[in-house]
């Protein structure tokens, strides 16, 4: 038989890293080294993740593809495979497809400043894209990075959220919550009002959101307001996807597959389907 | 184009003959409908007027099937594509919608990455065709601009002229069937070809007012907010059997069955069921049933179209004529054509 798609690459669970009481990071490392060389992905990109067994599901990378030898995927416990796979200790099996689909334009963005806004687990893949520019530090403007959770609690990534990221040379980090809590002493609301508070200007800039349909769709308009083109904005859409090649149907936006012409696509993109996400 | 004509009474004999060397398999008479089998005996075929219930799809695309086995032995894992049947397979009596909606299927399942499993299946299969004896009460082919005769698709092609049957040789894995078996053929066709010609313009009248497809596509999106779906959606049921019977539909899930040895399989879905876009957050981009067949009907009328550039849709009537609750997808098209504006 010719190659199949179907065929995951197996990999071992390294590590599993506890990011919030119900969101996980796991670091995987494919057995083969042949795969583990020839596995090149671009922050925003997907991978099916599979336990045999239970079921595969799809998942975007949150780590940045830096040559380090293994993929990270941060994870929130919601379903079947999400739960079984919060279940594993390093050692484990995991099955590998992918990668699928378009990443965000890294090129593009080269020499323009960024604004990364996410929401919730919505952080997972922007976490890629910020370390994949940090990486790059020079080749890329001012960055600035918008992340609201429902609770401090619910932050992940909090070494690089509180410590690594606002120590990077131009880079600000703001952080807000959903409602007021004892102990916290940064900002208070949601991700759209956030955004119109620090109202940043457009100039020279991308905006890359990824989070919750109602976030993204508010947060986009609240750029609109200030002068964003739909052109400058990217988001990266969730949706349900069994196949990740085009063949299940599931993830069609119109004519469009998100596996294979997603997830990441501009706002003016977006706009032009007549499909809501 | 290479002829031949066969006879009434030789055609069993061929079919019989053909046993030996390949899986054979044409539309037998169940309980009153009419199934594609694997056949026993070929005097069993079915050649009446009615298309079968259940597309030949499930040949290259079956309801369930694996696509791929697991096993673990101790904290190792084996991973392995599922195993084919390599018998060759024959399928007689595909009907012209039945081999126009292979190319539908092909602009899916053969795109790159091509589906190893319905690749090796049409490689491994030869298509014989028959012209259709009758127009059904479903039937809208003509819409889609071609014929109860056309042969376009197969490896041969049957049209029951009287008492013979012209047999068109289309491609060189027919003309190599009808070389390996050609005791059964003669190669005298004088007049079939006109017989042939009149057969369908004879079919072609019995059309009743098909619908037309010009402005179909232009004017479907201009109705996309249109009160039309949702109306039409009162009706609908939601149980999918138009998609599960649609010879095009190619939708999938793909869920494992075993534990420590096991295999991952996928098997029929449909856009018409909630789950088919359900996040696991519980956001639903298609949440409402009148949303799901708006998709169904714009995936079938232009969706398909506009991403392969090949109909969606053949006009083979099986949604037509199957739905519980008569929505009529030739209607559609004719409210699509009355109410939309191609200028949006």
């Amino acid at each position: 038989m010719a190659s199949n798609p179907y065929l995951p690459h197996l990999a071992t669970l390294l590590e599993v890293r506890e990011e919030t009481e119900d969101i996980k990071t796991f670091r995987l490392a494919f057995d083969d080294p042949e795969v583990a060389s020839a596995w090149q992905y671009l922050p925003g990109q997907i991978a099916l993740l599979s336990l045999f067994g239970v079921g595969e599901a799809a998942f975007s990378l949150s780590s940045a593809p830096l040559g380090q030898g293994w993929l990270e995927f941060s994870i929130r416990r919601m379903g079947k495979v999400t739960t079984a796979l919060h279940q594993l200790e390093p050692g484990a099996k995991v099955g590998i497809r992918g990668p699928f689909g378009r990443g965000f334009p890294c090129e593009l963005f080269r020499g323009h400043d960024l604004l990364v806004i996410g929401g919730g687990i919505g952080m997972a893949p922007l976490r890629s894209l910020v370390n994949y520019v940090l990486a790059r530090r020079k080749e890329y403007g001012r960055l600035q990075i918008v992340y609201g959770a429902r609770s401090s609690r619910q932050f992940c990534f909090r070494e690089e959220i509180f410590s690594l990221w606002p120590q990077a040379p131009d880079t600000q980090v703001y952080l807000t919550v959903d409602c007021p809590e004892e102990g916290w002493e940064g900002h208070v609301g949601f991700v759209p009002d956030y955004v119109a508070e620090i109202n940043p200007s457009p100039e020279g800039k991308y905006a890359v959101l990824c989070g919750p349909p109602i976030m993204i769709e508010k947060t986009i308009a609240r750029l609109e307001e200030r002068g964003f083109l739909p052109q400058h904005i990217y988001t990266t859409l969730e949706m349900r996807m069994k196949c990740g090649i085009g063949k299940c149907g599931r993830c069609n936006l119109g004519a469009k597959f998100v596996c294979l012409s997603g997830p990441v696509f501009s706002w003016a993109e977006l706009k032009e389907e007549r499909e809501k996400f | 184009m290479d002829y031949r004509v066969i006879t009434q009474e030789k055609l069993p004999l061929f079919l019989s003959a053909l046993r030996q060397s390949f899986l054979l398999a044409a539309p037998v008479e169940e309980e009153g409908e009419v199934y594609f089998r694997l056949l026993e005996d070929p005097s069993q075929v079915y050649l009446g007027p009615r298309p079968s219930r259940v597309p030949p799809k499930i040949f290259f695309f079956p309801p369930t099937e694996p696509l791929l086995r697991y096993r673990r032995e101790g904290e190792k894992w084996e991973v392995f594509s599922a195993e084919q049947d390599p018998r060759p397979l024959i399928l007689f009596g595909l009907r012209p919608c039945d081999l126009q909606s292979l190319k539908a299927l092909d602009a899916v399942f053969l795109a790159s990455p091509p589906d190893p499993y319905y690749a090796a299946r049409r490689e491994n299969t030869l298509l014989l065709g028959i012209s259709c004896p009758e127009v059904g009460p479903g039937c809208f082919c003509v819409t889609y601009g071609y014929s109860p005769t056309t042969s376009e698709g197969a490896d041969l092609h049957f049209t029951l002229l009287g008492k013979f049957y012209l047999v068109e040789v289309l491609t060189p894995r027919g003309k190599k069937l009808v070389q390996d078996y050609a005791s059964f053929f003669a190669g005298e066709t004088a007049g079939a070809l006109e017989a042939k010609q009149s057969k369908e313009a004879s079919l072609l009248a019995k059309f009743v007012a098909p619908p037309q497809l010009t402005g179909v596509k232009e004017k479907l999106p201009s109705l996309y907010h249109d009160p039309y779906w949702e109306e039409l959606a009162w009706r609908c049921l939601g149980c999918g059997i138009c998609t599960f019977l649609c010879p095009t539909c190619h939708c999938f899930d793909i869920f494992d069955r075993g534990e420590e040895e096991g295999e991952r399989l996928r098997c029929w879905d449909t856009c018409l069921f909630k789950e088919f876009t359900l996040h696991t957050s519980g956001h639903n981009p298609r949440a409402s049933l009148s949303a799901r067949l708006r998709n169904r009907f714009y995936h079938k009328l232009l969706y398909h179209y506009e991403r392969y550039g090949v109909e969606g849709c053949v006009g083979c009537g099986r949604c037509v004529v199957f739905c519980p609750v008569n929505i009529d997808i030739r209607e559609v098209m004719v409210e699509v054509r009355r109410r939309g504006s191609s200028g949006f």
